[in-house]
Parts: C-alpha cells; sequence; structure tokens
C-alpha cells in the first residue's frame, strides 16, 4: 500500500492541505476542530482507528483547516472569517473532484460544516455533527473562561497543557499527553493557537440553522466537558431534518473515548446499514497488573525488582496460557481465553509481587476484544481503570468475571459499583479471594466436623491418640504396622481438618460419647 | 417516464456512465434490483449489496457527482448477459478499474456484480 498523500488545494491565496483515502462510493469530509495535523493523526490509534473506520464505508477527505496543521499560516492580525474557512472546504472538495459530499464536522468543525451544508445544499449529501454548537460563549465558554484558557495556550503551548480542557480521562496517560504536547506545537504556533481560540469564540451560526436542508445527524456526548450537551440539544430544534444520539462519555475530542460507538452511528446514518459486527473481533479475559513500591526502596532497588517483576510477569502470564499484550505507563496487560485463567495468573503475580518485595493491584474484565493488535478498546481501558482503582495486593474484577469464572474455585466478594465515564450503566465489581482447592472456607468453618465421617479404625486411633499413646504404642495395641498408624492418623487430622495430635486428642475428649468418638 | 423506455444495452450504458449521467443509469434498473460490489472493503464473502432502484440511484448519484472521467470499454452482450469494463480517473489522477457483469430481465438489468480494484 502506498503512503497517504498529502496535497494542496488552492483556496485564493492560500493553500489548503488535504489527503483523500478510502474507496466509498460516496465523499465524506472531515472537517475537524480548533486544530489539527494530517500527519500526526495517523500516529494516534483512537484518531486512526477513527479515520479507517470511516474510509471503510467512504471515500475519506480530510483535510487542515487554513492556519493549522500542514496548511499554509494565516496572518493573525487579520483573522479570516467562519466564511472564508467554509469555503476552504469548498476548494478542497473541487481539488478531489467531490461534487456532492457528506460533511462530518466535529467540534469548531461543526459550525463550519452548518455554514457549509446552509450555503451549498446541492453539494451536501448529508450532515454529521459531532459535539457540535452554534454558539460558542453560550455553549463553549463564556468570555472570561475564554480569556484563562487563552492565557493557558499564550505560557504552556506545546506542553500539552491544554488537554485538561478537552480530555480529561487522558491526562493519567503519558503516551497521549506526549501525544498531546506534540499535536498542539505541530498543528499551530502558540501565536496562531490564540488567535484561532479568539477567532472561535467569535462563532454565531444561529441564524443559518433553519436553512440546513440535508439531513443530518448530532452526535454529543452526555458529559463532554469541553462543549455543553445543550449545545446539541439547540440544535436538533433548529436544524428542520436532525435528529440527537446522545451517547455516554466525557472527553471531548472526537478520537478520544468510544471511537467506534461514534463511528457506528456515523456509518449507519450515512450508509443506511449498521456497521456489521467486525469479524476480526473475540471474546477474552484481560488482566492489567501494576506495581508499585511502598516501602521507599530506592530508585536503584525499585528499578531492579521491578525489571525483575516484569520478567516474572511475562512468564507466568506464558504458563498460564495467557499472552503478554504490552504495557500501558505502568499498567501491564496480558489476555487470556477465559477469565479462570486471568484470576489464577492474577494470584500468582501477586504472590509473585510479596516474594519480589513490591505491592501489587490487578483487574480482570472480560469483553469483545481486537483479535490482533493490543487490546485498546473499550474492554481494554474499562481493565486498567480496575487495575487503577484496585487497592494494595486487590484483584478487583467486574461481577461478569465471577459469573463466568462459576467452578474455577476461586470465589468472591462483592466489591460496590463504580461509574465509568464510558458505560451507560455503573459497573457490578467483586474482588477475588484466593483460591479454595476443596470446599470455600467459610463453609468449612460453619460445618462441624463430624465425627461420624471417621472410620471404625481411625475412631480407635483417635480414642488412643486421646489416651496419650505413641504411633508405636497404637501399633502395637491394635497389630497393625507403625506406617499404617501414621497413615491413620494423617488421614484423621486431615478429615477433622485439625493442625496435630494434640488437637486430635482435644477433640476426641470433647466428642467422646456413648458411641465413642 | 420517457428514459424508461430507452432500451439497456452496452451502448446505452456507455453513454450514460462516460457522461456521468445518474438519473438515465438509474434508470435502467428493475424496481427490484440488486447491485453487488466487490472491492477491498467488500471481499467476495461478504459483498456490498445495494437493492432496490431508490438504493441504486443514490449510489450512482454519488458517483456521477465526482468531476471524473469515466471510460467503458469492452462490451459484451449474450442474450440477456451483458459485461463491461470501466477505466476511471479521478483529478488527482488516482485510477479505479471496474468489471462489470449485469443480468436482464424483460429488458431491465436486474442483477449487477461490480469487482473494482483502486490505485493505493
Amino acid at each position: 500500500m502506498r503512503p497517504i498523500e498529502t496535497r494542496y488545494a488552492r483556496s485564493g491565496d492560500v493553500r489548503i492541505a488535504y489527503q483523500v483515502v478510502g474507496q466509498g462510493s460516496f465523499d465524506l469530509v472531515f472537517v475537524p476542530g480548533f486544530i489539527s495535523n494530517l500527519d500526526l493523526h495517523w500516529e494516534d490509534e483512537g484518531y486512526s482507528r477513527l479515520l479507517k473506520r470511516l474510509s471503510a464505508f467512504s471515500r475519506l477527505i480530510l483535510f487542515d483547516k487554513r492556519g493549522t496543521g500542514l496548511s499554509d499560516r494565516v496572518d493573525t492580525n487579520h483573522l479570516p472569517s467562519l466564511e472564508t474557512r467554509m469555503d476552504d472546504v469548498r476548494a478542497v472538495m473541487d481539488a478531489t473532484g467531490s461534487g456532492r459530499a457528506a460533511l462530518l464536522g466535529a467540534s469548531e468543525g461543526a459550525p463550519m460544516a452548518m455554514l457549509f451544508a446552509a450555503t451549498y445544499p446541492e453539494r451536501t449529501r448529508a450532515l454529521a455533527l459531532y459535539g457540535g454548537y452554534a454558539n460558542f460563549h453560550r455553549w463553549v465558554m463564556p468570555p472570561e473562561r475564554l480569556d484563562a484558557f487563552i492565557e493557558t495556550a499564550e505560557t504552556a503551548w506545546g506542553t500539552g497543557a491544554t488537554l485538561p480542557n478537552f480530555a480529561p480521562g487522558r491526562v493519567d496517560d503519558p503516551h497521549f499527553t506526549r501525544w498531546w504536547a506534540r499535536f498542539e506545537r505541530l498543528s499551530a504556533s502558540p501565536t496562531a493557537a490564540a488567535a484561532l481560540a479568539r477567532m472561535n469564540a467569535g462563532i454565531d451560526v444561529r441564524g443559518i440553522l433553519p436553512a440546513i436542508s440535508a439531513p443530518t445527524l448530532l452526535i454529543h456526548r452526555r458529559n463532554d466537558v469541553r462543549v455543553d450537551p445543550d449545545a446539541s440539544r439547540f440544535l436538533v430544534k433548529k436544524i428542520p431534518n436532525s435528529r440527537l444520539m446522545e451517547i455516554p462519555g466525557r472527553d471531548h475530542p472526537i478520537w478520544t473515548g468510544d471511537v467506534d460507538r461514534v463511528a457506528d452511528l456515523i456509518e449507519e446514518f450515512l450508509t443506511g446499514e449498521r456497521a456489521v459486527a467486525e469479524a476480526e473481533r473475540v471474546l477474552a479475559a484481560l488482566l492489567a497488573t501494576r506495581i508499585f513500591d511502598t516501602a521507599r526502596l530506592g530508585d536503584r532497588m525499585w528499578g531492579e525488582r521491578n525489571l525483575r517483576f516484569h520478567e516474572t510477569w511475562r512468564l507466568l502470564v506464558g504458563r498460564h496460557g495467557g499472552r503478554s499484550a504490552g504495557t500501558h505507563g505502568e499498567l501491564m496487560v496480558s489476555r487470556f481465553d477465559g477469565p479462570g485463567r486471568a484470576l489464577r495468573c492474577a494470584a500468582a503475580l501477586r504472590n509473585a509481587a510479596q516474594e519480589i518485595g513490591v505491592a501489587s493491584a490487578q483487574g480482570v474484565h472480560v469483553g469483545e476484544i481486537e483479535l490482533r493488535g493490543p487490546p485498546v478498546g473499550l474492554t481494554g481501558r474499562v481493565t486498567m481503570q480496575l487495575a487503577a482503582h484496585a487497592g494494595r495486593g486487590d484483584i478487583l474484577a467486574s461481577r461478569l468475571v465471577a459469573d463466568l469464572a462459576i467452578g474455577s474455585g476461586v470465589h468472591f466478594v462483592d466489591a460496590g459499583r463504580v461509574s465509568f465515564d464510558e458505560l451507560d450503566e455503573p459497573l457490578a465489581l467483586v474482588l477475588a479471594m484466593s483460591e479454595q482447592h476443596l470446599e470455600p472456607a467459610c463453609h468449612a468453618k460453619a460445618k462441624p466436623a463430624e465425627p461420624a465421617t471417621l472410620t471404625t479404625r481411625e475412631s480407635e486411633v483417635v480414642s488412643l491418640i486421646a489416651d496419650g499413646k505413641s504411633n508405636a504404642a497404637i501399633a502395637a495395641e491394635l497389630s497393625l504396622s507403625e506406617h499404617t498408624v501414621k497413615r491413620h492418623v494423617a488421614n484423621i487430622l486431615l478429615k477433622l481438618d485439625l493442625p496435630s495430635r494434640a488437637a486430635a486428642a482435644a477433640f476426641s475428649a470433647r466428642h467422646t460419647g456413648p458411641d465413642g468418638p | 417516464m420517457l428514459t424508461k423506455t430507452q432500451a439497456v444495452d452496452g451502448a446505452a450504458i456507455k453513454k450514460a456512465i462516460e457522461g456521468r449521467d445518474g438519473k438515465m443509469l438509474a434508470s435502467f434498473y428493475a424496481d427490484d434490483a440488486m447491485v453487488r460490489v466487490i472491492d477491498r472493503n467488500n471481499p467476495p464473502s461478504k459483498p456490498r449489496e445495494i437493492r432496490g432502484r431508490a438504493a441504486i440511484s443514490t449510489f450512482w448519484d454519488d458517483i456521477c457527482s465526482r468531476a471524473m472521467t469515466h471510460k467503458v470499454d469492452t462490451t459484451i452482450a449474450d442474450g440477456d448477459n451483458l459485461a463491461f469494463t470501466q477505466a476511471c480517473v479521478y483529478p488527482d489522477g488516482t485510477k479505479v478499474f471496474c468489471a462489470a457483469m449485469l443480468e436482464l430481465k424483460d429488458g431491465r438489468i436486474a442483477r449487477q456484480t461490480v469487482v473494482q480494484a483502486w490505485d493505493e
């Protein structure tokens, strides 16, 4: 496959960078939000996932708005109007030979897409708007918060400092925070970023909404941190042929969170067909393991133990029939065919961590994952969040794991419920307790040992033990070999769950009745 | 409809495709026609199926809205079966090549299978 080519369309005096991917029978133009960089998108798992999904059913046309990414810079003292920027969409469509296209506008891209749809109805096949709005100050941020945001952008641009404003759910993901910092640097200069923010603050397209005639789908995450979901509730009332799908989630960028859910909705809307479930997904149990230092080991010793644990982790995962699925920050993720194996591996890892002298915390979850590549989907993210939630030494699992692991010998105690942004309902949790090879401990304790379970010979042996006789003496009295007596004693201790001969003697004394022990 | 009386043959299809006349193309199909598309994203075991004239009409409208050139060659007719190849070029030079097999019923296209490959 040849690399994705970046080309440039001319819009007035400005060159607009664009890419075309996919072989679908209709065109889909993606109008990005605040900032973008065509090259960098493919380096983020979520972004490239979104683009691959969309380009699987369309000919997807991507571009960087003027002033951002690979497109020409603009004079920050003479910012282009929304109309000028909208005309860049037309220029890119002309360059790609697209006479009519569906438009996907995300965030700040939504007002641009709406303006295009109202201006060029004959060129708009359909409109999909994600996390969009018609008026910046009303639904994104009031003027006073905008000033603070611009100050952050101007003073700390390029460090990823704006991430909490967009995707607070990803601030603990070091890989993503590094990507976000590059995304800032490669998408706009600090001055341009501040200028773009000011320019976007002027957006108000409320007046043109009734003029949009294309079928329109609105998608908004219910707890979107950047754009108030009321923004889309307003749009659905004003755009004639529109409907709104509210989905769970908090992170705002369209390529974060449950990307597949967004792609499913767009695909169904544009093709009229529900996305075919991918055959490459399989049911699997995932285990996320993290270790941490509770003993203030010092860097060197911690480093050594950390390394040793990683080696042990690979070994134990393999030994339990699992596969290493890579590390995500401090989390080690492995996958198994069934939850029983994952749980047994988790228990072995907990013991290994104790032996090595580090603390462990683990999460186990079960769900569909991609057959190929790392489990970065929803099941993977939930598993990793479970590990993050788990306390020292805990194996925290979803209730589903416990339900599926019935008969595995592992037992569970209820651990309440926890809400995750991406899930509709709070997730019921359990803690996996140590493996019980016999009856669960609580049952064994509750049920008093029955003397009747002893054989006649064993009862005789218990009586003689109670008399304080040695194995040799008992052997002589019962005309048995000493070895046989030893076997009887061992069986008696096992059956009665007693630790010693003395305990057996005491038991005999307690249970002596008319019929003997 | 006047277009309904247009006979469906190799020459008519060539004229409509090369002229990017989506409406004319849609009129060639029976109401319950089916077009199957096999390409990279729609493999033979799961081809894309476009059923009914309305959906087929949208399909051709989408294709014909693209400012690209189509050239239909090698049309073969055999009773109620028709076959042709089609070479297409996008403005950026990207080429697409298609081979299509058609079954006619009562003078309309009842079933069509398109196999296509794109520059990539």
